[in-house]
């Protein structure tokens, strides 16, 4: 038990590190990735087994795949500036976090447990789907029909969010539409290999539409 | 069985891992990744609690912590890719219209 705890808490730092450190910002997903997990199992370790299972299907799963299509959708892998507008933000930061780090350790170090943990362990009954949810449906049930609510708001609201804007009252978004009057036959003779150097010169594009 | 603190400990770690993320990375995105890791580690430390007191109201309470997260994400994620598509960048200095 305790190797695995030791295991695991590092593995949990160590992907923990990549996530804030890493240049790539898929690397850094793919380190929280790892945490997730490293957590799932510690959550395991700490008699919640229904909670495990959701870390890794709900957070390793569906959270992070969202996180990585819109890293590839906005193309924003690579670092958008090395200039920090604060000045020593990096360090002031790292001074900070080791600061936070060291008080919480601390902090942790002062706390008894209230009974004898095989007892506080025995009485979760494994964390099991059973526990939770007679915990959910019966103290927390208001909570969780707000939950609810706000799970179908979030979901509207991300449809409102990024729904592209006005179209024509045809139903055809504008930039999918021909413009008018273009010239129709020039673009058929294009051959379909030559599209993407024609967009980058668009000065040399007619030039070698009409030879 | 591992006691209570070490969890408390390793928890307050990635707790400050987070926060160092927060303010460090200048990608939105990256932003929201930190938050999340924050997010785990109190995670971590109700679950701990949770087990300490023999009470699965810690549990219950991650389940809803992590459904709020979700929630959140797929909100955050929705006004990056709005922002994005506005302005062209997510880098959070450019984003500082609301400033003063």
């Amino acid at each position: 038990m305790m190797l695995a705890f030791i295991l695991l808490g590092a593995l949990a730092i160590v992907g923990g590190v990549i996530t804030i450190a890493a240049k790539n910002a898929v690397h850094a997903s793919l380190g929280l990735v790892g945490t997730l997990l490293c957590v799932a199992g510690l959550f395991a370790t700490l008699n919640a087994s229904f909670l495990a299972a959701t870390q890794v299907i709900v957070y390793a799963g569906a959270v992070m795949v969202l996180f990585l299509f819109v890293i590839m959708l906005l193309n924003a892998n690579q670092p958008v500036t090395e200039r920090d507008p604060v000045p020593y933000v990096r360090e002031l930061a790292g001074i900070g976090g080791t600061l936070l780090a060291g008080a919480f350790v601390v902090l942790a170090f002062t706390f008894k447990d209230p009974r004898p943990l095989a007892e506080g362990a025995e009485a979760l009954r494994g964390g099991s789907a059973l526990v939770m949810g007679e915990t959910l449906l019966t103290r927390f049930l208001l909570p969780f029909e707000a939950v609810s609510i706000l799970l179908l708001v979030a979901i509207v609201g991300a449809v409102a969010l990024v729904q592209r804007p006005a179209a024509q009252p045809d139903g055809v978004p504008d930039e999918l539409e021909e413009p008018v009057g273009a010239p129709q036959e020039e673009r058929r003779q294009v051959p379909r290999g030559a599209a993407p150097a024609l967009m980058q010169t668009r000065g040399a594009q007619d030039g070698e539409v009409r030879a | 069985m591992v006691p209570t603190t070490s969890y408390l400990a390793l928890s307050g770690i990635l707790f400050a891992l987070g926060m160092i993320g927060v303010l460090t990375r200048r990608t939105a995105i990256m932003v929201f990744l930190s938050v999340e890791l924050m997010l785990n580690a109190a995670n971590l430390a109700l679950v701990a609690f949770a087990r300490s007191w023999g009470d699965p109201t810690g549990q219950t309470a991650v389940f809803i912590v992590m459904t709020l997260a979700a929630a959140e994400v797929a909100i955050g994620l929705a006004i990056i890719v709005a922002i994005f598509r506005k302005r062209e960048t997510t880098n959070v200095d450019d984003l500082a219209a609301l400033k003063g």
